[in-house]
């Protein structure tokens, strides 16, 4: 214990005055009686019988010295060294994401870090203001600067762990944003596993780290398709352990097990299962680890069959094989092939691929331009790649960097496009979203080009096709992460849509102009969505499955550090500071110690005076 | 000193004595003398010398041996009156009197207190000492009316004996240097001297009630009812004293006189109490709790005193001077049984 003003203490010299008058009014008030020898006996008696009477008579006495000591004490600001991350003020990022239901740390990761919140804000002075930000899928601000701990308790207390993955960029926007413009450390509660990298944040950074087991297995991906002999399904999962595990998975197909396969997983790696055997009319796949791992959230999977909803794509080349075949192959596609200069059908088309320049015009919708787009388009040979986006989903698995180019044109970049590959001489791969439909550009012949060539070319036409295609049917064979909304694409004449969540509840959403998106998908499980006309007809009833698919969430290995901007933070030791007020205990006490006295002094002359006023009614009376 | 009413009311009464003993002049009380009364007390054989005109020729006739008729003298009773005339006697009037006048208006007693405002002689309250001398002044006029023979005596110190008696009623032992003057009165035509004695006295300093006690017992004369009027609050005590007075033969009845506000203290708070009798001081808060403690103090040193009068067959009979004088010699006094 240490006192920040101990100066104050000089204040205990205030007890002299108190003693000295305490002496002055005893010198006691001189009385004649006839006789003291009664008294003498008296005081004899009572010395004898009660010796600590002499302390009683002195109780008034004592009780003031004790509130001047209490006040002495509070004026001097004493402080306990508590152990403590950060003291002054704080932005409390909390990880709330689905790795920390961890149970290593009993009871769960995410309480040991709710725990180190707590302690935290205990150890804040009391000036010092805090603010509490979940970093779930939408971080969100539970308490805004301030210094009520009340509300910063009472929302630590609410705050519930999330299945899904942290977004960590929009948290550290958030943290800074509240951070902004006043002197405020951060800190990070969390098991680690966040972005390589995250953005650089205002003040001290500390991190304070939960967990310790990284033996984990979990699914990583389970997804269905159409194959040619009936559905199959592709399960991986994960372990992020530091030996190989042996796992058994369970698989049921709409509630009823029909198979167990085993598995071993090699440590720090995936292991894939390719389930062909399926039943055909199988509507939900639930696979199941049997394992005891920290983390049981990601042990089970479900995934739905997509719909045979069937796409319709354009194709209109003069001749092009790579992309024939590479759109064949995309599931659930119908590939029509036509000439540029043949009359279109007029049938509606999911999808136009127009390859080289056409001249005649083609209905609004998603196009995929290969060649020139724009009238004044000319060619270009600096075709070296200078950049790509290399962290756009649309590139996924797409190394461009033994990809050449001939030539090139240049583009009339469409207004709000995207520029996925940059060339010295201009862009390469741009898309962009239209009001009429979603625009993807590829300003190079492709026979002028090794990418055919590639193994990223079909790659490419898979993702581009995924982008460019608008969702399948309703929300049947979506995959759907935890606390990402879904659209659900209505059927005609649908009139609402009704979600039930795996916890049995219900959420209703209107059908109006805008797509209807259902964002509670908090919990992971299978969720069920009806559709409905106006007169309350059932008219679709598809389920879809919330899944966790986040191998960063299920590698619950704790990190030792964080990268924030260019530092990288270690784990920070608690107990390294923080002082812990308690002065207004002592007030508090030293209030309560002066009502003590008010009513011991009270009781005293009170009882004195009934004794007197009886004593003279029995004189009266004898 | 006392009003006509009360004096013709306590002249009727008698004290109670339980020994015949041997008087000194004609009187109304049994002797153990045989004498010259009514009363036929005995036979015995006539020798020479007696009186023939005892001899019962009845029984000379019928026997012929002279035998000669005794009858009971009635002889006179010594009656001692003892006043304690020490300093703490003098307690409760005056000053106190002012003091606690506004909790005694409307008393009964309050009316007869300036009744008797012009017998009072020093313009002393209705205080422990004033109703001391009334007290003995009631009981010698029982004593003179009955034709016993009084004396009456002050008992106080010599240094502070500050000496109210008249030259005439000096002690006769006071070659004994003894600290006390003494009065001795016989006959209803001396009820005035007694109370014009009496007002002329006056309380103060340090009275060694043993020794006072003592000495009466060795040279107060005749042994008879022995009558004790003090508040006790003598140091070295007051036990040998009364079992002199016992062992000499006396009756002795033990007034133990106490002031209102020696019963009930009206103190609080941190107090410094000066003895007016001895000066000591004693230090003492004062509080409820203190004041109960006293309360039972006393009547525990009450009880103490009870027990050591019963063990010397000695009356104990406790007054305090709030209560009017007629009470307490018409109804305390005959309920005790020292008067009838």
């Amino acid at each position: 214990m240490g006192f920040l003003t101990p100066l104050a203490l000089l204040f205990a010299a205030l007890s002299i005055p108190i003693l000295l008058l305490y002496m002055l009014k005893l010198r006691r008030q001189e009385v004649l009686v006839s006789s003291t020898l009664l008294w003498q006996r008296l005081l004899r008696d009572r010395q004898a019988n009660v010796p600590w009477q002499r302390l009683r008579r002195n109780l008034l006495m004592l009780l003031q010295l004790l509130i001047l000591a209490l006040l002495t004490l509070a004026l001097a600001r004493p402080f306990l060294p508590t152990a403590t991350v950060a003291s002054g003020s704080v932005v409390i990022l909390l990880d709330v994401s689905a790795s920390m239901q961890a149970n290593d740390v009993p009871p769960s990761r995410f309480e040991a870090a709710r725990q180190a919140a707590r302690e935290l804000l205990d150890g804040l002075g009391p000036g010092d203001a805090a603010t509490l930000i979940a970093v779930g899928p939408q971080p969100t601000v539970l308490a805004a600067v301030t210094t009520d701990r009340t509300a910063l308790r009472r929302a630590l207390d609410e705050v519930a762990p999330s299945d899904g993955p942290a977004d960590w960029e929009d948290a550290c926007a958030l943290a800074a944003a509240s951070a902004a413009g006043r002197d405020a450390q951060t800190v990070i509660l969390s098991d680690g596993a966040v972005p390589e990298t995250l953005p650089s944040l205002p003040g001290t950074v500390h991190f304070v780290r939960v967990g310790e087991r990284s033996d984990n297995l979990g699914i990583v991906t389970l997804a269905m398709r159409e194959g040619s002999a009936g559905p199959q399904a592709l399960l991986r999962v994960a372990n992020s352990g530091d030996t190989s595990a042996q796992a058994s998975v369970e698989l049921r197909a709409d509630g009823v097990l029909f198979d167990v396969r085993p598995l071993a997983i090699p440590p720090h790696a995936s292991a894939a299962l390719t389930l062909d055997d399926l039943p055909y009319d199988l509507s939900l796949l639930e696979a199941r680890l049997v394992v005891d791992d920290p983390l049981p959230l990601d042990n089970v999977a479900w995934a739905t069959p997509g719909r045979a909803a069937v796409r319709r794509v354009l194709l209109l080349t003069p001749g092009n094989l790579f992309l024939e075949r590479a759109l064949a192959t995309l599931p659930g596609v119908e590939l029509t092939r036509l000439a540029p200069d043949q009359p279109l059908p007029g049938e509606a088309y999911d999808l136009i691929v127009q390859d080289g320049p056409i001249t005649q015009t083609l209905p609004a919708g998603n196009r995929w331009v290969i060649g020139p787009y724009g009238a004044t388009s000319t060619v270009f040979t600096e075709t070296a790649i200078v950049r790509t986006a290399s962290d756009d989903p649309l590139l996924r698995y797409v190394d461009w960097r033994d990809v050449h180019v001939a030539s090139a044109w240049t583009m009339d970049t469409p207004p709000g496009a995207r520029v996925l590959v940059q060339a010295q001489g201009g862009p390469l791969l741009a898309v962009a979203e239209r009001p009429e439909g979603r625009l993807a550009v590829l300003a190079f012949d492709l026979h002028q080009s090794d990418l055919p060539l590639q193994i990223a070319f079909p790659i490419l036409v898979a993702n581009l096709a995924g982008w460019l295609l608008p969702p399948g049917g309703a929300a049947g064979g979506e995959i759907v992460r935890a606390g990402n909304p879904l659209p659900i694409q209505p059927v005609a004449d649908a009139a609402r849509v009704i979600v039930s969540t795996p916890d049995g509840r219900r959420h209703e959403l209107s059908i109006g102009q805008a797509l209807p998106i259902f964002a509670t998908t908090d919990h992971l499980g299978v969720y069920r969505a009806e559709q409905f006309d106006a007169a309350g007809t059932l008219l679709r009833s598809d389920p879809f499955a919330v899944n966790l698919f986040d191998p960063a969430e299920s590698d619950i290995a704790p990190r030792p550090a964080v990268r924030v901007g260019q530092a990288e933070v270690r784990a920070a030791q608690p107990g390294a500071e923080g002082r812990r007020e308690f002065w207004p205990w002592l007030a508090g006490a030293a209030l309560g110690v002066g009502g003590v006295e008010w009513w011991v002094f009270h009781r005293g002359t009170r009882r004195r005076g009934n004794r007197v006023t009886r004593g003279r009614g029995d004189a009266v009376t004898g | 000193m006392l009003d006509a009413g009360l004096i013709s009311q306590i002249q009727r009464l008698r004290f109670v004595v339980h020994r015949t003993r041997a008087g000194q002049a004609q009187g109304e009380r049994r002797s153990t003398k045989r004498g010259t009364s009514v009363e036929f007390a005995d036979y015995r054989d006539y020798t020479r010398g007696d009186d023939l005109r005892r001899v019962d020729w009845n029984i000379y006739a019928r026997l012929e041996r002279p035998f000669v008729k005794l009858f009971e003298e009635e002889e006179d009773l010594a009656v001692h009156i003892l006043l304690d005339g020490s300093g703490s006697m003098d307690w409760g009037g005056e000053g106190e009197t002012g003091r606690r006048g506004d909790a005694e208006t409307g008393r009964r007693g309050d009316a007869e207190t300036g009744r008797r405002g012009d017998a009072r002689t020093r313009g002393q309250g209705s205080g422990k000492w004033e109703y001391a001398r009334r007290l003995a002044a009631a009981l010698g006029t029982i004593a003179l009316s009955s034709g016993d023979r009084l004396s009456i005596t002050l008992l106080q110190s010599s240094s502070s004996n500050v000496r109210g008696a008249k030259s005439e009623a000096q002690a006769p032992t006071a070659d004994f240097q003894l600290p006390t003057s003494n009065l001795q009165l016989r006959g209803k035509g001396q009820t005035l001297r007694l109370f014009e004695w009496l007002s002329g006295l006056e309380a103060g300093g340090v009275t060694d009630l043993n020794a006072g006690l003592r000495r009466h017992a060795l040279t107060g004369g005749r042994a008879g009812l022995a009558m004790l009027i003090s508040d006790l609050f003598s140091p070295p005590g007051y036990a040998e004293g009364l079992t002199a007075l016992a062992a000499r033969g006396y009756e002795v009845t033990l007034i133990h006189l106490l002031a209102p506000d020696e019963v009930e203290p009206p103190l609080e708070g941190d107090l410094r109490l000066v003895d007016i009798e001895t000066g000591e001081q004693q230090e003492v808060t004062v509080d409820g709790e203190m004041r109960s403690l006293y309360r039972r103090r006393l009547a525990a040193w009450r009880e103490e005193i009870r027990t050591a009068c019963r063990s010397r067959h000695i009356h104990y009979i406790t007054a305090v001077n709030d209560a009017p004088i007629e009470q307490f010699v018409l109804t305390d006094l005959r309920r005790e049984g020292l008067v009838r």
